[in-house]
C-alpha cells in the first residue's frame, strides 16, 4: 500500500493504492472519489497516460506522489441540432433574405430618379394590392392603352420581383416601356451618348397620372386606387376686394400632390403649403368688365390616406438654361397636421377624430415609458410586449367607446378622417440641378415586419427605422437621419416626400 | 566605447600634451619675440642652470639637479590652460637631454632622468616614436613611479602601450609580455583611482581583459562589470563573449550568484548555470536563481533532483505563476472578464448600424479577442462562463473552431489544473476539428510551467504516434507539443516528432510543422541530429509539395535550432546550396537571420540590406527578401542605438522596396518594438495601415497590436477604433484590425510580447520564436492567417509574460513593499553612484512596470535577493534595520 495524492480540479485527494492491483482498480478508487466514470478518466502519470491493465507497482510510485487526473463529470457539450448559418456561407439574396432588408432596384445608368421614385410607391400597399388584381383590358384596344397596360404589368412583375429577391433587381423592362410611354424620360446627352438624369417628380407625376388611368376598372363606376387613396379634393374660392360685392367663384378639383413652395420667408413645410394655397391672379371680372386682382384660396375638402407634398426647389434659371435649384433648408415633421388647410367644414368633421387619435398616442406614449422605466429580462421579452400590447387593446376599447366617426367620413374609403399624417417615405435629392446630381428613396419600416431590427449596445435610439433605398445598395438609418433631410446643404434634400394617414386604431 | 572617457579628477594634473604641443608650435615664432616677464625670465635661466649642469661629468651634481629639476615641475603649476611652463621652456632642451641619458652610465640617475624625459615624451613626441612609454619602461615601472606625473601622463602611457602592442601584433612579435606588465600598472593605477572603464579598454585593447578580475574590489566590481557588460553586444566575437565570461567571473568572486546567473545564460553554457546554482549559499538565493531561468524558460529539473524542496520545485517549475498572477489581477482588479465587445467598443465607432447575423469572420475574431483579452485569467464570457459557451465553439466555421476550442488553453493558461478540467469535456468531441482545438489548447496551457505528469506528453503524444488519427488532430498535436516543450531541448520529444519530418509519405504541412516543433523544443542549439533530419527532408521532397504555403516553417525551424549561435551554421548552409528548390534561399537567410537574432551585428545588418535592394524579377521567390527585412529588426533589436538605426532604415525600405518588401516592414518594426508603444513608431505604422496595397496594411494593422501587444495604451486604442470606422466594409482588414485590439488588451493590459527581459539584457529564446512565427505567417497573411491556419496566431503564447514585479518573503509568499518604478537611465561609465531611474513614482508590489522602465526598491526595511526588479523577487529581512517608533 502507498498512500499517493490525485490532483483533479484543483483539489487533492489522498489515495491509498494496492500496488499489486492494475489502473482499472485505482480507477475505480477514483471514481468513488470524484465521480468521473473510469472510462472518462485520464490518469497522468510522468508523461503517459495510465492504462487499465497497467499493475500500479510498474509506475514506482512513492509516499505522497502526486498523480494528475483530467476527467469531467456528466454530459459532454454536444455539437447543437441546428447548425449556424453564416454570413459568409450565404448568397446575397440568402443574406437580405435573414436580415429581410428589401431589395434594391439597380441603377441603369441615370434611373435612380425612377428607383427612388418607385421604392416609395412600393410603399403603397394598396397600389400593389390593385396592380395585383389588375386583370387589364382587352389587348385589342388602342396603342395608347396597350402601352399602359405593359406598364401596369410591367410594374407588378418589378413589384413581385422586389419582394421575392435579396439582391438588387435591375427594372429593364419597365425602364423600356416608361420610355415608350414618355419619351422625354429616354433624352440621351448629346456628349456623352447615355441617358440623362431626370426629375423624380416628373416621374411621379407621370407614374401616378397612368396608373391612374389604367387602374380606373373598365366600368368606370368605381374610382381608380390612386384616385381613391392618393388623391384629394381641393376646394378653391375666387374672390377679389375690389369687387367685394361679387359672390365668390368656387371650383372643386381633384390634386394628387400638395406643393410646397419656397421663398426666403419659408422654414417649415406647413408655412410652404399655405402658400401654395393662396394664389394672386390677375382676372377678367364680369361684375366689373375690366381685370381685377382675384385671390384664389384653396382648401382641402377630402384628404387622401396617402398624401404627397412635393417641394418646389427647382426653377427654371434662364441665364444658364437649367433647372436650378433652392438649397434652403425647409424642415419637415415626422407627424403632420393638415387641418388648417382643410376647410371648416372638413375640419369640424375631423375634430372628434383627431382627438382620439391624439389621446391614442398619448396613451402609448406613456405605456413606452413605463415599460422603459421596467427592467428588460432576456428572453420574457416577448411576453411583454405582448402584454402590452394586449393592455393597449383594452384601453383602446375603453376610449373607443365616446367617439363617433362621422358617417360620411365612414363611408368614404381611402380618405383621412383624422387630418394627422405621419411621413412614410422620401424622395432626396442631391445636386444643383434637376437633372443631375442623385435621387435617393427612403421608407419608413414598420416595426416588426420584415426583418429583425438593430439592437444592442452601440444602437442609437430611435422610434422608427428607415431604409435607405440607395439604387441596390439598401441599409437601415434612423430618424435622426430621415430629419437631417431637410436640406440647407450639399446633403439629400428632400423633394417629395409621402404621408400617410395615422391609423384610428 | 573604447575611446577615452572624460577626465575625473586626478589632483596631481601636471599637463594636457594635446593642447600644449599645440600651443608650442602655434606661439613658438611669438614667444621668442615675446618680451618675456621677469618672472619667465627667472625660471628660464634656472632651467637653462640646471640643463647646464646636467651637462657636467659629475654624477654627484647630476643628481643635485635632477631632483632641482623634479622640483621646478612638479611646483610650477599653471592653470589647466596654459601650458605648465617648465615645460614650455624645457622643450629647447629635450634633444639635449635624451642624448645625456644615451651617454650618462649612472643606473640611478638614468632612471631619474628617464622618469623627466617620460614626461616630456609626452609632450614632444617625435613622430609616433613613443617615447613617453620608452623612457618609462628605461625608468622603471612600479607602481610609485607610473603615478609620480598624475593622471593623464597615465592615460597618455596606456594610449602607447596600446599603439605599441597593436604594432607587435603587426609584426607577429611575442615579445608582448613587458607591455602586459606595464598596462598591469597602468590598470592597477586607474582602479585605485576611479577609471575603471580605462583600465578594461586598456586591457581590451591587449586582449587580456580576463586579468581585470585581480585588480577589482568589492568597491569597485560592480561598476567594472556594468561597464564590461554594456560593452559587449559592441565588440566583435569572441572578445563579446569574453567579456561576459570575466564579467561573470567577477560576479562569482564577490558571490552574486543572481548576477553571473543572467551572465551564464547569455553564454549559453548550461555547465555554468549549474556552475552558479551550486554557488549560492543559501536556498533563498535558489530559488531566486530559479525564478530567474523560469522567467527565461530554461527548466533544468536535474538541478533539484536531490532536493525534496517542494517549494524550490515549486519555483524551477514556475507552478506558481498562475497563482500569482491572479493574485495580481486581484489586487488591480482585473478578475472580471472583458468581453470582445467591452474591448471594441463599437458604439465610440462611428459606422451605421447593420443588422449582424451570425459572421464567421466576426466570430473568429471575437475568439481570438476573447482569448488574447482573458490569458491567464481563467475565466471569460465566451468559452467559460457564459449561459451559452457550449455553444460557442460551434458559433465558428471550420478551422475556426478549432481555434474556438483552442482558445480555451489560452484563458485557462498556465493553470494545468484547472485547464485540464475545462478543455477535457472537448477532447471526446465528435468532431475532429473541436478535438483538434481541444488538443491543442493542452499544448498552449502548459507552456511556461512543468508539472512531474508532463501532462502535455501524456496525452499529446499518443495522437501524432497513431496512423489512424485525422491529419488535422495530428497537426494540431505537433504544434501543441512544440508549443509545449519549446526549449526543453528533451530527447522523448524530438523522437516522437523526427519520424514526422523525416517521412515524405506524410503530407508536407505535418512535416513542416513538425519541423517548427523541433525547431522550438531544440531552439538555439544546434542541434545536428534535428538538422540533418530537416535538411534530408527538404532534399527528398517534390518541389511541388516544398511550394505548399507551409513549408516555410521547415525553414523556419532550420532557423530557430540555430537562434543566437552565431556563426555555427557554415556546413548547413553550404548544404542549403544544394537545394534548387527557393526553400533552400529561403532557410538560409532564416538561418543566418536567426543566428544574430538580437546580436546587433552591423555586417550583418548590412548584407541583409543588400539583399532588400535587389530588384527580383516576376518569378523569382520574393521570400527571402521578406526575411532579410525582417532579419533586420531581428538583428538590431538587440540594443537601443541599433535599433533606433533599423527603424530609420525601414522608412527608406518602406519607400523604394519591393511589394514583399513593403509588407513586411512593418512586422520587422513589431519585432523591434513589441510591447512597446513608441509615439514615432504608431504614427508611422499608422500611415502604412492606409496604404493602398492591403498586404502593407494588413501587416501594420496587426504590427499595432504587437507593438501595443498588452499595453492598454489609449493612443493606439483610439487609432484601431479609426481603423475599424474606416474599415468597416472590409471583412479581411476588419479582422485584423480586431486581432490588433485583443492584441493591445492582451491580458487586459497586464502582459508583454517583449522576448527581452531581466532590465532588456536576457533575450528569452522561446519568447522571440513565439513573437516570430505569427509574424513569419503574417507575410502572407492572406493565405495563413486569413484563410484557415489562424491558429498560429497562438504561437503567441510562448512570448506572453506577465510584467509585474512580485516581491516574496523568506517564506516565498507575496509580500507588499515599497518600491520606486521609473524610467531607466544608462548610469553606464558615470561616476560615482547615478541614479538608475528617473520621473519615478512609489508604489507598493505588487505593481506593473512598462517597457523600458525599471524598479528599485523604496524602503530600509527589504534586501533584495538580485540587482533587477522584475517578476518574482525574493526579499530577505534587513538585519540592520529598525523599525520607525510609531509614538515619536
Amino acid at each position: 500500500m502507498v498512500k499517493v495524492q490525485v490532483k483533479w480540479q484543483g483539489k487533492k485527494f489522498d489515495v491509498d493504492v494496492d500496488l499489486t492491483q492494475p489502473g482499472e482498480v485505482f480507477k475505480m478508487q477514483l471514481y468513488s472519489l470524484t465521480n468521473v466514470a473510469p472510462e472518462r478518466q485520464r490518469i497522468l502519470v510522468k508523461g503517459g497516460q495510465l492504462k487499465d491493465n497497467t499493475v500500479m507497482s510498474t509506475l514506482g510510485l512513492k509516499e505522497n506522489s502526486v498523480l494528475m487526473m483530467m476527467g469531467t463529470v456528466g454530459e459532454l457539450p454536444k455539437a447543437p441540432v441546428e447548425q449556424t448559418k453564416f454570413v459568409e456561407d450565404m448568397t446575397d439574396n440568402e443574406v437580405a433574405q435573414a436580415l429581410a432588408i428589401p431589395a434594391g432596384l439597380t441603377n441603369l445608368g441615370n434611373t435612380c430618379y425612377m428607383n427612388a421614385t418607385l421604392q416609395c410607391l412600393k410603399a403603397v400597399p394598396e397600389l400593389k394590392q390593385a396592380l395585383d388584381a389588375y386583370e387589364g383590358a382587352a389587348p385589342e384596344t388602342s396603342a395608347a392603352d396597350n402601352s399602359k397596360r405593359s406598364l401596369v404589368l410591367s410594374l407588378r412583375s418589378l413589384f413581385t420581383q422586389l419582394n421575392e429577391s435579396g439582391e438588387g433587381v435591375p427594372p429593364m423592362v419597365f425602364l423600356h416601356v416608361l420610355r415608350q410611354l414618355f419619351p422625354k424620360f429616354a433624352e440621351q446627352d448629346r456628349q456623352s451618348g447615355g441617358f440623362r438624369q431626370q426629375d423624380a417628380e416628373e416621374c411621379w407625376n407621370e407614374l401616378l397620372t397612368t396608373l391612374d388611368l389604367a387602374l380606373q376598372p373598365s366600368d368606370g363606376a368605381a374610382p381608380s386606387v390612386v384616385e381613391r387613396y392618393m388623391s384629394g379634393q381641393m376646394q378653391t374660392t375666387w374672390s377679389t376686394a375690389e369687387a367685394p360685392s361679387e359672390p365668390p367663384t368656387v371650383h372643386h378639383e381633384r390634386f394628387r400632390k400638395l406643393d410646397c413652395h419656397i421663398d426666403k420667408s419659408v422654414n417649415y413645410l406647413s408655412q410652404g403649403v399655405a402658400k401654395g394655397l393662396e394664389q394672386k391672379i390677375e382676372k377678367h371680372s364680369e361684375s366689373l368688365g375690366r381685370n381685377a386682382e382675384y385671390t384664389a384660396v384653396s382648401r382641402v375638402a377630402r384628404l387622401p390616406e396617402y398624401l404627397t407634398v412635393a417641394y418646389n426647389r427647382f426653377f427654371w434659371k434662364a441665364s444658364e438654361s437649367v433647372e436650378a435649384k433652392i438649397v434652403k433648408s425647409v424642415k419637415f415633421p415626422l407627424d403632420l397636421d393638415v387641418s388648417e388647410f382643410c376647410t371648416p367644414e372638413l375640419q369640424r368633421k375631423m375634430r372628434p377624430v383627431k382627438q382620439h387619435v391624439r389621446d391614442l398616442e398619448d396613451r402609448r406614449a406613456a405605456e413606452r415609458k413605463a415599460a422603459a422605466k421596467r427592467p428588460r429580462i432576456d428572453g420574457s421579452n416577448d411576453d411583454a410586449q405582448a402584454s402590452t400590447s394586449a393592455s393597449s387593446e383594452q384601453q383602446t376599447e375603453e376610449a373607443a367607446a365616446p367617439f363617433v366617426l362621422d358617417p360620411e367620413l365612414k363611408a368614404d374609403v381611402g380618405c383621412n378622417p383624422s387630418g394627422l399624417y405621419e411621413l412614410v417615405g422620401l424622395v432626396t435629392h442631391i445636386g444643383r440641378t434637376a437633372n443631375s446630381g442623385h435621387y435617393i428613396g427612403w421608407v419608413r419600416k414598420e416595426k416588426g415586419v420584415g426583418g429583425k431590427e438593430p439592437e444592442g449596445k452601440g444602437v442609437p435610439e430611435t422610434r422608427h427605422w428607415w431604409y435607405k433605398f440607395d439604387d441596390d445598395d439598401v441599409s437601415m438609418v434612423t430618424d435622426e437621419e430621415i430629419l437631417r433631410l431637410c436640406g440647407g446643404g450639399d446633403w439629400h434634400t428632400a423633394y417629395v416626400t409621402l404621408y400617410r394617414a395615422k391609423k384610428l386604431d | 566605447m573604447v575611446e577615452k572617457k572624460s577626465t575625473p579628477p586626478a589632483s596631481n594634473d601636471v599637463l594636457n600634451p594635446k593642447t600644449a604641443a599645440e600651443k608650442l608650435t602655434k606661439n613658438k615664432a611669438k614667444d621668442e619675440q615675446d618680451e618675456l616677464s621677469e618672472e619667465d625670465q627667472q625660471l628660464v635661466s634656472e632651467l637653462e642652470m640646471i640643463v647646464e649642469r646636467l651637462k657636467e661629468s659629475s654624477v654627484d651634481i647630476h643628481r643635485a639637479a635632477l631632483e632641482n629639476l623634479n622640483n621646478v615641475i612638479r611646483s610650477t603649476t599653471g592653470s589647466m590652460t596654459s601650458v605648465p611652463k617648465p615645460l614650455k621652456y624645457l622643450k629647447a632642451h629635450y634633444e639635449t637631454l635624451s642624448e645625456l641619458y644615451d651617454q650618462w652610465m649612472d643606473e640611478a640617475n638614468k632612471r631619474a632622468l628617464a622618469s623627466i624625459l617620460s614626461l616630456l615624451g609626452m609632450a614632444y613626441d617625435r613622430e609616433g616614436k613613443r617615447d613617453c612609454l620608452k623612457y618609462r619602461l628605461l625608468a622603471g615601472i612600479d607602481d610609485e613611479s607610473i603615478s609620480e606625473w598624475g593622471h593623464e601622463y597615465v592615460r597618455h602611457l596606456a594610449m602607447e602601450v596600446g599603439e605599441e602592442y597593436a604594432l607587435k601584433l603587426e609584426e607577429d612579435s611575442d615579445n608582448t609580455e613587458y607591455l602586459v606588465e606595464t598596462a598591469l600598472k597602468v590598470v592597477s593605477f586607474c582602479m585605485k583611482h576611479n577609471a575603471e572603464a580605462d583600465a578594461v579598454d586598456l586591457l581590451e585593447e591587449l586582449d587580456r581583459h580576463e586579468l581585470i578580475a585581480d585588480y577589482v574590489t568589492k568597491e569597485t566590481f560592480e561598476r567594472v562589470c556594468l561597464y564590461m557588460i554594456s560593452c559587449a553586444p559592441l565588440l566583435a566575437p569572441p572578445s563579446d563573449m569574453g567579456f561576459l565570461e570575466t564579467a561573470r567571473k567577477i560576479y562569482r568572486k564577490f558571490g552574486k550568484p543572481s548576477q553571473s546567473l543572467p551572465l551564464s545564460i547569455r553564454l549559453g553554457r548550461q555547465e555554468l548555470i549549474k556552475e552558479d546554482w551550486d554557488s549560492c549559499s543559501s536556498r533563498l538565493e535558489k530559488a531566486q536563481l530559479a525564478f530567474i531561468m523560469a522567467r527565461q524558460q530554461i527548466h533544468m529539473p536535474e538541478l533539484i533532483e536531490d532536493y525534496e524542496d517542494e517549494q524550490l520545485v515549486a519555483c524551477m517549475n514556475n507552478t506558481k505563476l498562475s497563482k500569482n498572477y491572479l493574485n495580481l489581477a486581484r489586487d488591480l482588479e482585473l478578475l472580471d472578464p472583458k468581453s470582445p465587445e467591452d474591448i471594441y467598443k463599437s458604439h465610440l465607432e462611428n459606422t451605421t448600424v447593420e443588422v449582424t447575423l451570425d459572421s464567421a469572420r466576426h466570430n473568429l475574431a471575437s475568439t481570438f479577442v476573447n482569448a488574447f483579452v482573458n490569458a491567464g485569467y481563467g475565466t471569460d464570457k465566451l468559452m467559460t462562463t457564459s449561459t451559452e459557451g457550449k455553444d460557442w465553439i460551434f458559433k465558428n466555421k471550420d478551422k475556426g473552431m478549432l481555434s474556438a476550442a483552442a482558445s480555451l488553453g489560452m484563458i485557462m493558461l498556465w493553470d494545468v489544473d484547472m485547464g485540464l478540467t475545462q478543455i477535457d469535456k472537448y477532447m471526446y468531441s465528435d468532431d475532429d476539428t473541436v478535438k483538434a482545438g481541444a488538443i491543442l489548447a493542452i499544448g498552449m496551457l502548459t507552456s511556461s510551467v512543468y508539472d512531474d505528469a508532463d501532462a502535455a506528453k501524456a496525452l499529446l503524444t499518443e495522437y501524432i504516434a497513431d496512423e489512424n488519427s485525422q491529419a488535422i488532430i495530428k497537426l494540431a498535436a505537433i504544434s501543441g507539443i512544440g508549443i509545449a516543450y519549446a526549449g526543453t531541448n528533451r530527447e522523448d520529444i524530438i523522437e516522437t516528432l523526427m519520424p514526422i519530418i523525416s517521412d515524405t509519405d506524410v503530407t508536407i504541412d505535418l512535416s513542416s510543422i513538425a519541423a517548427l516543433s523541433a525547431g522550438l523544443v531544440c531552439i538555439g542549439s544546434g542541434n545536428s541530429d534535428v538538422s540533418s533530419v530537416i535538411l534530408q527532408a527538404m532534399m527528398e521532397r517534390l518541389d511541388s509539395e516544398l511550394n505548399h504555403k507551409y513549408a516555410r516553417f521547415m525553414a523556419l525551424g532550420l532557423g530557430l535550432l540555430y537562434l543566437g549561435t552565431q556563426d555555427k551554421y557554415d556546413a548547413i548552409l553550404e548544404t542549403l546550396k544544394a537545394i534548387t528548390h527557393p526553400i533552400g534561399k529561403q532557410s538560409s537567410i532564416l538561418m543566418q537571420v536567426c543566428a544574430y537574432a538580437g546580436t546587433g551585428n552591423v555586417l550583418e545588418i548590412q548584407k541583409l540590406l543588400h539583399i532588400c535592394a535587389e530588384h527580383l524579377g516576376e518569378k523569382e521567390d520574393q521570400l527571402p527578401q521578406a526575411f532579410a527585412v525582417l532579419g533586420v529588426g531581428l538583428i538590431s533589436m538587440g540594443e537601443s542605438i541599433g535599433s533606433e538605426m533599423s527603424l530609420r532604415t525601414f522608412d527608406h525600405l518602406m519607400q523604394y522596396g519591393e511589394p514583399y518588401v513593403r509588407r513586411t516592414v512593418p512586422l520587422a518594426m513589431a519585432i523591434v518594438c513589441a510591447s512597446n508603444p513608441l509615439v514615432g513608431v504608431l504614427d508611422t505604422l499608422n500611415k502604412f495601415s492606409h496604404d493602398n496595397d492591403k498586404a502593407v496594411a494588413t501587416s501594420a494593422i496587426f504590427s499595432m497590436g504587437v507593438v501595443g501587444a498588452g499595453t492598454n495604451n489609449a493612443r493606439l486604442a483610439q487609432l484601431l477604433r479609426q481603423l475599424a470606422t474606416y474599415y468597416h466594409k472590409d471583412p479581411d482588414m476588419l479582422f485584423t484590425v480586431r486581432i490588433a485590439q485583443g492584441l493591445l488588451h492582451m491580458g487586459k493590459g497586464t502582459m508583454t510580447v517583449n522576448p527581452y527581459h531581466h532590465d532588456r539584457t536576457l533575450l528569452s529564446h522561446t519568447a522571440l520564436a513565439g513573437l516570430l512565427i505569427p509574424i513569419v505567417a503574417m507575410i502572407n497573411a492572406e493565405k495563413l492567417i486569413m484563410t484557415d491556419s489562424h491558429f498560429l496566431l497562438y504561437y503567441l503564447v510562448r512570448a506572453m509574460y506577465p510584467r509585474f514585479l512580485i516581491t516574496l518573503d523568506e517564506n516565498l509568499e507575496s509580500v507588499s513593499a515599497n518600491v520606486r518604478v521609473g524610467q531607466a537611465v544608462d548610469a553606464v561609465g558615470q561616476v560615482g553612484r547615478p541614479k538608475t531611474i528617473t520621473g519615478f513614482q512609489s508604489h507598493d508590489t505588487p505593481v506593473l512596470l512598462a517597457h523600458s522602465e525599471r524598479a528599485e526598491i523604496g524602503t530600509e526595511k527589504y534586501i533584495p535577493l538580485t540587482t533587477v526588479l522584475e517578476g518574482f523577487v525574493i526579499l530577505t529581512k534587513n538585519p540592520e534595520y529598525e523599525e520607525e517608533d510609531e509614538s515619536k
